[in-house]
């Protein structure tokens, strides 16, 4: 007996470049600064958080390191950061390290460990809650519910 | 802080004889087969340039010299060719070789296979932050992938 998944906080796509792409909304903070940042969701990423030159500005973070980082074009040494990353809904709160990027990113670190949906359809990138046992009338193509 | 403007490979050579020692310039030419001419010039050059720190040697005539910790956090940051040689000289290569090290001055605090979990552990006290530097021995066997 398989479990039913309903369909739990979802963030819009970003539409400023095409295609849309997701995102995930996240908090950034370090010595007392914070930004609110919706990074591009990049599955390609096998880090937690890569943060962007303009974040890097706005939280005035300095280096704690560099690292070497394998890109599509080659390897590049990037600088680390330490920051804080809040997500409710995921609940995460912790101090973690972030490379720096050109944009800011959400990798496979920071989506482990839990089920998404990728709405295309609807451009909404989800979280999908397992809520037990799945009904033996569920007649979703899917499978999946929005929660109301 | 120091300014690291050049990092010549006398410098270098010193790093990786003396490390955190005191030498003097006898030690310069003795050890290194460098003429007293260029110990002297070189000395005098590296100690205004912050990559070396002069004290009055104790009952001797003349100086001895240090290489400023500092440097290795500056050269870290800065990366490149000069941040290999370093870990080279320094002699990480051979035991951290694919792993990421944390730095605090000459000597690794610690080491990980993995970036965020050193990280975690190294920057969990907050008055480490600004001493302790990160950095990839060689190419990371965990190397963080960044598809964009």
């Amino acid at each position: 007996m398989g479990s039913r998944l309903d369909v739990g906080r979802c963030w819009n796509f970003n539409d400023d470049e095409q295609p849309a792409y997701p995102t995930i909304e996240v908090t950034l903070s370090a010595s007392g600064r914070r930004v609110s940042v919706r990074p591009k969701v990049d599955t390609g990423f096998n880090g937690s958080v890569a943060i962007g030159s303009s974040d890097v500005k706005r939280l005035r973070l300095t280096p704690a390191g560099t690292v070497l980082v394998k890109t599509a074009t080659g390897a590049n040494e990037v600088p680390v950061y330490l920051v804080k990353i809040t997500q409710p809904q995921l609940a995460i709160a912790h101090t973690t390290l972030a490379v720096g990027t050109e944009r800011s990113l959400v990798g496979r670190k920071l989506l482990q460990n839990r089920t998404w949906l990728l709405d295309c359809r609807e451009g909404r990138f989800c979280i999908a809650i397992r809520t037990g046992p799945r009904r033996a009338d569920a007649d979703s193509a899917t499978g999946y519910r929005t929660s109301p | 802080m120091c300014h690291v403007t050049f990092m010549n490979a006398a410098f270098v050579e010193a790093v990786r004889m003396f490390k955190s020692e005191p030498f003097c310039a006898a030690d310069f030419v003795g050890k290194l087969g460098y003429t007293p001419g260029y110990a002297r010039n070189f000395l005098s050059q590296a100690t205004r340039e912050g990559l070396l720190i002069a004290e009055s040697a104790r009952g001797r005539k003349g100086k001895n010299f240090r290489v400023d910790p500092d440097v290795i956090r500056e050269v870290v940051l800065r990366g490149g060719k000069e941040k290999d040689e370093l870990i080279e000289a320094l002699g990480l290569r051979s035991k951290y070789l694919g792993e990421y090290v944390a730095l605090r001055g000459f000597s690794v605090v610690d080491h990980d296979l993995d970036l965020y979990r050193l990280g975690e552990r190294v920057f969990s006290n907050a008055e480490t932050h600004g001493e302790i530097v990160v950095t990839n021995v060689g190419t990371p066997k965990r190397i963080i992938t960044v598809e964009i």
